[in-house]
């Protein structure tokens, strides 16, 4: 009778299978306005694009499921990047090789992400801090730092090592890029194979139950603000060797997109609920949007408008589909609950 | 089975006193509980019963006075302590999280691994928890359709089976149930009484806190009432009827 209906209802209630759907519309869409879009030059530059991004979602996803928020990994991308790119120009002033340089400022690039993360986690979890507040004053605090530290303009001064590294080797992927996929991988079984990811949940569903369960919840949440940190720390590292610099730019507005990624992704911003793999759609739905309007003549500026819309449409998507399935939905108001 | 001599007893608190700031919860509480005994905790809303369950069950720590297990002093400096020593609390209506199965549930906080280096790595055996989670849920008296299904998909009186389940498949020594027979139907209510009666049957020391008088008469063996922090009764089940109790309670009698 409507079996037409029916069926988009069962693939809504399938979230894999509609951010896929959504993916391949878009993809058809850009490609009917411009045939330029489907090409391999387009595509390494999607995956490009999505590398970083990936990688502070994929650690945002751990945050929301757990039940709270991290604002500042956009500026942790920024002040990593550009703390790693200055110790890069003087360490190859000094004359060090390019391997020792770039495996040294990765590992700046990480340390920085971690101490961000670190501090997100202090203040969360010793100080009490809401996670809203606190990684907003680390995402004021980082971005700020970055500017200072650089007068505001990019810091180059590397090898040229870097750069070759970017370039896409495997398909679309770069090494680095091939890196991030395999992170994430990982990271994806973490959350939903092993014990860490099972607390993840648990706190993000009934914080009450897990700490009365025996779960020492605060230490719990500070790994997982400091996992957080040390991910926008590799994706500080991914936008120096892709640009050859490290910006105070680099990494604007990366809060929004991860927290978008997420979100499309399926994930409850409430907490307790979301996939991993949803996560990568999400972010790859972003980028894809983002270049899509590039190509087709969109001014770039758009970008920020069309995230928040996408947003917006996944969370109203998220909130019906509760009410389908006769859940109350829970007040987002948790956000702003102390740990 | 408890190894204790059943004439000494399992758990107790002497003479605890615990103060919020200015506010008195409890003021020289002690509570004896035997291998095999189930007691009834009662009394008014703020008589100090959710107080001494945080003692008991080691979440708070009493501002004075002494808690001992099987005749030795403890001070739990969390839960987590007072679970490894089994004592296992099923808290009022938040003991679960919807969004994970009841397996998981079940085994939060004590998770099965997979053997090998990836279960050193904290890589869980869901599969075998699944099927131990079935087991232990049924060992006490629990039918639960599926324990892959996650808790929110579970009706209001399973919740609470898997709850009582989950308390009562781990405890080795005493187990404090708050409210169990909450929100729930006769019949559901009846099966969580008689999984207090399995318990006791287990060798374990029970205490029942619930505000259903009916429920506390029948299944208990001696009745605590609290009133304003203090006790102000601790005497056999038998010597209580519905109408001696309410009185005690509320105060009307002395």
């Amino acid at each position: 009778m409507n079996s037409l209906a029916d069926r988009a209802r069962a693939i809504a209630a399938n979230q894999q299978a509609m951010l896929l759907f959504v993916l391949l519309a878009m993809i058809a869409f850009f490609t009917s306005q411009n045939p330029i879009f489907f090409s391999n030059a387009v595509f390494g530059n999607i995956i490009s694009d999505w590398s970083p991004i990936v990688l502070i979602a994929v650690g945002q996803a751990f945050v929301i499921i757990s039940g709270g928020i991290d604002l500042s990994v956009g500026s942790t991308v920024a002040i990593s990047g550009v703390i790693s790119a200055l110790a890069i120009r003087s360490m190859t002033e000094d004359g060090h090789s390019a391997t020792v340089v770039l495996t040294l400022g990765f590992l700046i690039s990480a340390a920085t992400g971690l101490l961000v993360g670190a501090i997100n986690a202090f203040l969360i979890t010793k100080a009490k801090m809401v996670p809203f507040i606190a990684t907003l004053v680390t995402m004021g605090a980082g971005a700020g730092l970055a500017i200072v530290l650089t007068g505001g303009g990019p810091i180059g001064g590397g090898p040229d090592a870097a750069i070759q590294l970017s370039v896409a080797k495997v398909g679309p992927f770069s090494y680095p890029g091939l890196a991030i996929v395999g992170v994430v991988f990982l990271l994806g079984l973490v959350l939903h194979k092993a014990r860490f990811g099972l607390y993840t949940f648990a706190i993000g569903s009934n914080e009450f139950a897990a700490r009365a369960a025996g779960i020492n919840t605060q230490r719990h949440l500070a790994k997982i603000y400091t996992l957080s940190g040390v991910l926008a720390g590799f994706a500080g590292f991914y936008y120096y060797l892709r640009l050859g610099s490290g910006a105070p730019t680099s990494g604007l507005g990366g809060e929004l997109q991860a927290i978008a990624a997420v979100v499309i992704g399926g994930a409850a911003l409430t907490g307790g609920e979301g996939r991993l793999s949803g996560t990568v759609l999400g972010a790859l739905i972003l980028t894809t949007v983002t270049s899509g309007l590039i190509i087709i003549n969109v001014a770039a500026n758009w970008k920020q408008v069309v995230v928040a819309i996408l947003i917006a449409v996944a969370v109203l998507l998220q909130e019906s589909r509760k009410n389908v399935k006769g859940k109350s939905s829970r007040s987002l108001s948790n956000l702003f609950k102390k740990k | 089975m408890s190894t204790t001599n059943s004439s000494a007893p399992l758990y107790e608190v002497h003479n605890v006193s615990k103060a919020y700031g200015s506010v008195v919860a409890l003021s020289g509480v002690s509570l004896k509980i035997h291998a095999g005994e189930v007691i009834g905790l009662v009394g008014d809303n703020g008589a100090g019963k959710s107080t001494l369950v945080k003692v008991l069950s080691g979440a708070h720590q009493p501002s004075e006075g002494k808690v001992l297990l099987e005749g030795v002093e403890r001070s739990w400096n969390s839960p987590r302590e007072a679970l490894e020593a089994g004592v296992e609390t099923l808290y009022q209506d938040s003991g679960l999280a919807p969004h994970l199965s009841v397996s998981a549930n079940v085994f939060l906080g004590r998770e099965k691994y997979v053997k090998g280096i990836l279960g050193k790595l904290g890589f869980l055996a869901k599969k075998e928890m699944d099927l131990v989670a079935h087991e232990n849920l049924e060992r006490v008296g629990i039918a639960v359709p599926q324990s892959n299904r996650s808790v929110s998909q579970l009706s209001g009186g399973q919740r609470q089976a898997v709850a009582i389940g989950r308390a009562v498949s781990w405890a080795s020594k005493v187990i404090i149930l708050d409210e169990p027979t909450n929100h729930l139907g006769a019949r559901q209510a009846g099966e969580v009484l008689s999984v207090i009666k399995a318990a006791k049957e287990r060798g374990l020391g029970v205490i029942f806190i619930s505000h259903t008088l009916p429920h506390v008469l029948q299944v208990t063996d001696r009745i605590v009432v609290l009133r304003l922090g203090k006790i102000v009764a601790d005497a056999p089940t038998s010597t209580f009827d519905a109408e001696s109790l309410l009185g005690t309670i509320t105060g009307l009698i002395d």
